[in-house]
């Protein structure tokens, strides 16, 4: 991780001494055990505030729509999908991005490390190469870092950046193993009741704090649909049918961009994990359309391309 | 007011038996989740616990609310007014920190002049028993904002963990008058006192001063138009956790909603990170960007409500910065405006 | 405890369409019950809710005076979905008012001096509830010189044009009325409201200057008034923001540690100037 850290400061000093860039994105030592946080860097002499490591959870894609400036960001596998999807949709122009590849097997999810700990609070945490060391007032515990992988990362099948300027370090063997839609189809055979139980149940844990939306690269509306009050298409309070359609809508927005990133299940202060709502959509996609996001920068996006050949089989 | 103690197995009967005249609510696990929740005799409090993610202030201003319910198309304001009903309840396992949002909301709906019905009913027939922080957590600062893990503002018990027994700080008239007739909360002896006083220490050890309200708000009072405010933002998604799971943000939309020929207007929670929450209908917003809403957060905590109220509106829970998805620290925040 | 939150009901009684474009109207509300009314007791510079069930509420400036006997008149401009559904109302309808609330212009600081009031399009609502106040044959002697600037984009545009005429007619009341740009009927000022009042060069002796208007009138303003000797102390305005509860509890209209709805919504110059510049 330190070796990572390193290369990464020496591009982004290099990209910042010879005015490549105007800032750097990446992440610096957050103020909690084993967090790192986003940050910007414009002057080559803070650049050795970067670090790298497990803790390196956000998809800075987020930081990048609307911004005017020439950005070097750092960027993981779901990261630089995210980017070429905001390179489609016109939200950034190439030119004006320098992306700092790091090939990455999966961050840490801090809720299951807290599953982990129930209750228990951690006041240090060291990362050993394929382990967490946890430590608190009167107890160590290892875990396997395996087991403290988001899901989204267990099925991972982008560990290495799809569009960079900089690649860190070698490239990782992708996950061949991993099923990405193993859940989903298992999630599918059940009944339909079922599916909506755990629908409701996930839904009614919202709060309606945006921070699955406000976290999601995708979600850079100028104005979304949720707070639109003119006309208000949604109820805005905590009702179930307004967080389910609130979640749904969002969802439906994503079709064909979402990258699976788990930046909103990881941002989501209550734990509602609707990840299967993007992944059997994603999984319509790929059925339908041949089509994975963020992985061919010429392929146009399903949704906004018209084909005769299209699978039309829903009109009839 | 008076000190006490009573043994744990004595406590929990007096708490059992107090479900028969109150709705007692305390944490519990729901779900894999830590709550607050109304409980009975036979269910298992949790005790091993720092603090519940979502505190109790949603029992005292629950997210969405009802004003008045209506009926629509008779041509008139066909309103029915709420009655409030005088539910008695106790609340047990209250965090100081969490008392002292009710203590700082307690200023804002019972401001004179407008006194909130709605939550002043909810405040005046509940009763809180605080359970002391004896084991304080690396992101908690109460100590930093008047308060503390054994500080008493908004509650009226306040119990400390002995081990064996509870120790029981009788701190107002509500409080005093529910242990009226209780025979086993006994005078404390000299050994308790003791005992008490080690794990008060001990835990205050623990929470080193992080920030210093006081003077950052000296900075507050003049770095309105400071280009500090660009750079703090910068990483804000300005998503709503830090305002909805804070037990001092007390903001709140007002609206209607419909069902067929009825309707209600409601309150919903409302946060100042969302750009709606200014925006006129002219499509004016003099709060446009993160910068100004997250300038609008600082300083509501940290300048305005002690201009107005003489209180800081932060207890020092900690739960902005634990459950904060990008590590924004409002510990970091105002330790970098007090050094400026 | 009176439940602040529950609105009175109120009898539409008269709407009058008062610009070319329909887009403004003024509302005449008398308030149903006798006892209500007659505690419904206000001074100009003061608002209220107005709440239409299913629709919401929104705060409107009470545009009439309190020494006008029988209804409470608002001026509302179309812009959201509740002026809207006020715009579809008709007599004989009902809607809900809550209020009045908010301060009011300073009325005993005023008294015994000159006054100028400066105003710009459909902002002039509360000014007309102060200048009938000052004008009421009760109250006339109590303030010396009234002067009245006021603009609209368009003749068309003006508000409460029956009573600008009769008020020209008044002694001791002095009335410029400007447009942007005229039409060929129009035979009285053309020019925006800072450059009519840099002509007109109201004296700032032992005078107080009001205004009220859209954002970029007032930024235009205020340094004539300032030239014009006008101290900040004497330069009141009325503020507009977002505004849910009214009454100080829901947070969003403050400037700084000032709530709109309560410690506003007018403000001395010199008061704003203390506060930070976010509105």
């Amino acid at each position: 991780m330190e070796k990572v850290s390193a290369e990464i400061r020496d591009v982004a000093r290099k990209l910042l001494e010879e005015d490549k860039v105007d800032l750097i994105i990446g992440f610096e030592k957050g103020s909690l055990p084993f967090r790192a946080t986003p940050c910007s860097i414009r002057d080559p002499k803070e650049v050795e505030r970067l670090i790298w490591n497990s803790g390196c959870e956000n998809n800075l894609a987020v930081y990048i729509p609307k911004k005017k400036e020439r950005i070097g960001i750092i960027a993981k596998g779901c990261d630089s999908r995210s980017l070429m999807g905001h390179v489609k949709e016109k939200q950034i122009e190439r030119e004006k991005l320098v992306i700092i590849g790091v090939p990455c097997k999966g961050m840490v999810d801090r809720k299951k490390v807290d599953r982990v700990l129930d209750g228990r609070e951690a006041l240090e945490i060291e990362e050993k190469s394929e382990e967490l060391i946890l430590k608190g007032h009167d107890f160590e515990e290892v875990v396997p870092k395996g087991d403290l992988l988001p899901d989204s990362c267990k099925t991972c099948t982008h560990r290495n950046p799809t569009l960079f300027d900089f690649m860190i370090g070698d490239n990782l063997d992708e996950n061949k193993e991993a099923d990405e839609f193993e859940a989903i189809n298992k999630f599918e055979a059940r009944s339909s009741d079922e599916r909506w139980e755990y629908f409701t149940r996930e839904a009614n844990k919202c709060i309606r704090c945006y921070a699955c939306r406000n976290a999601c690269p995708l979600c850079y509306c100028e104005e979304c649909c949720v707070d639109n009050s003119q006309p208000q298409w949604f109820g805005k309070s905590i009702e179930l049918t307004d967080t389910q359609v609130f979640h749904i809508m969002r969802a439906f927005h994503a079709t064909g961009r979402c990258v699976d990133c788990g930046a909103c299940v990881r941002a989501c202060p209550m734990d509602v994990d609707l990840r299967f709502l993007n992944k059997k959509i994603e999984k319509d996609v790929r059925e339908l359309y041949s089509f994975e996001a963020g992985v061919d920068i010429d392929q146009p996006p399903p949704l906004s391309t018209f084909r005769p050949d299209d699978q039309d089989e829903f009109i009839k | 007011m008076e000190e006490k103690t009573v043994s744990k197995e004595d406590f929990f009967e007096f708490l059992a038996a107090l479900t028969k005249d109150y709705q007692v609510f305390a944490p519990v696990k729901r779900d894999d989740c830590l709550v607050f929740a109304q409980v009975q005799p036979e269910d298992e409090i949790c005790l091993d616990y720092h603090n519940t993610k979502r505190g109790v202030k949603e029992a005292f201003f629950p997210q969405r609310e009802q004003l008045f319910s209506f009926n629509l198309g008779n041509g008139d304001e066909d309103i029915t007014e709420p009655s409030f009903p005088d539910t008695k309840r106790v609340m047990f396992g209250v965090r100081p920190c969490d008392a002292k949002g009710l203590f700082l909301f307690d200023r804002v709906f019972g401001d004179k002049g407008y006194e909130d019905p709605y939550y002043l009913s909810k405040r005046a027939n509940t009763i809180v028993i605080a359970l002391g922080c004896s084991q304080p957590e690396s992101t908690c600062f109460c100590i930093d904002n008047k308060g503390g893990p054994f500080a008493t503002d908004g509650s009226d018990l306040l119990l400390v963990d002995l081990g064996d027994s509870y120790s029981v700080q009788v701190i107002t008239e509500k409080g005093e008058e529910l242990l009226k007739n209780e025979d086993k909360f006994r005078k404390a002896d000299q050994n308790q006192v003791r005992l008490k006083e080690e794990i008060v220490e001990k835990a205050r050890a623990f929470l080193k001063p992080s920030v210093n309200p006081e003077k950052a708000k000296e900075r507050l009072d003049k770095n309105f138009d400071d280009p500090i405010w660009d750079r703090l933002h910068e990483k804000c998604l300005g998503c709503g956790i830090c305002t909805f799971l804070c037990p001092t943000c007390h903001c709140f939309d007002i609206l209607d909603e419909t069902g067929g020929p009825k309707g209600e207007r409601i309150r919903i929670w409302d946060s100042c990170m969302f750009p709606q929450f200014t925006l006129h209908a002219s499509g004016a917003n003099p709060r446009p960007t993160g910068k100004e809403r997250l300038r609008q957060r600082v300083m509501h905590k940290f300048k305005y409500f002690v201009d107005n109220h003489g209180e800081i509106a932060c207890s020092g829970c900690g739960r902005c910065i634990r459950y904060c998805p990008v590590n924004l620290d409002i510990r970091e925040i105002l330790g970098e405006i007090q050094g400026q | 405890m009176k439940n602040p939150y529950i609105p009175i009901a109120a009898r539409i009684e008269k709407v009058l369409i008062e610009t070319e474009d329909n887009n403004i109207k003024t509302f005449d509300l008398g308030i149903l019950d006798k006892e209500a009314k007659e505690s419904f007791s206000y001074l100009p510079g003061q608002f209220a809710e107005i709440s239409i069930t299913g629709k919401g509420e929104a705060p409107f400036g009470i545009a009439s005076s309190p020494t006008e006997p029988g209804a409470l008149k608002f001026t509302v401009n179309r812009a959201g979905g509740l002026t809207t559904a006020l715009h579809n109302m008709e007599e004989g309808d009902i809607v809900g008012l809550r209020g009045p609330l908010g301060n009011y212009y300073p009325i005993e600081e005023l008294e015994g001096k000159n006054l100028v009031i400066v105003s710009g399009g459909f902002a002039f609502t509360t000014l007309r509830s102060l200048t009938k106040y000052m004008l009421h044959q009760d109250n006339r002697a109590r303030f010396n010189d009234i002067t009245v600037i006021y603009g609209a984009r368009s003749p068309g545009l003006l508000l409460y044009k029956d009573e600008l005429a009769a008020w020209d007619k008044e002694s001791g009341l002095g009335l410029h009325v400007t447009v942007d740009a005229g039409d060929e009927g129009w035979k009285g000022n053309v020019g925006f409201v800072p450059t009519i009042t840099k002509q007109v060069a109201p004296s700032s002796k032992d005078a107080y200057v009001i205004v009220c208007g859209p954002p970029i009138m007032i930024k235009f303003t205020i340094p004539v008034l300032e030239e014009l000797g006008f101290p900040p102390e004497r330069i009141i305005l009325s503020l507009e923001m977002r505004m849910k509860c009214g009454i100080g509890i829901c947070g969003r209209c403050n400037i700084g540690n000032k709530y709109v709805c309560k410690d506003g919504p007018v403000f001395t110059l010199a008061q704003l100037n203390e506060m930070p510049d976010e509105y």
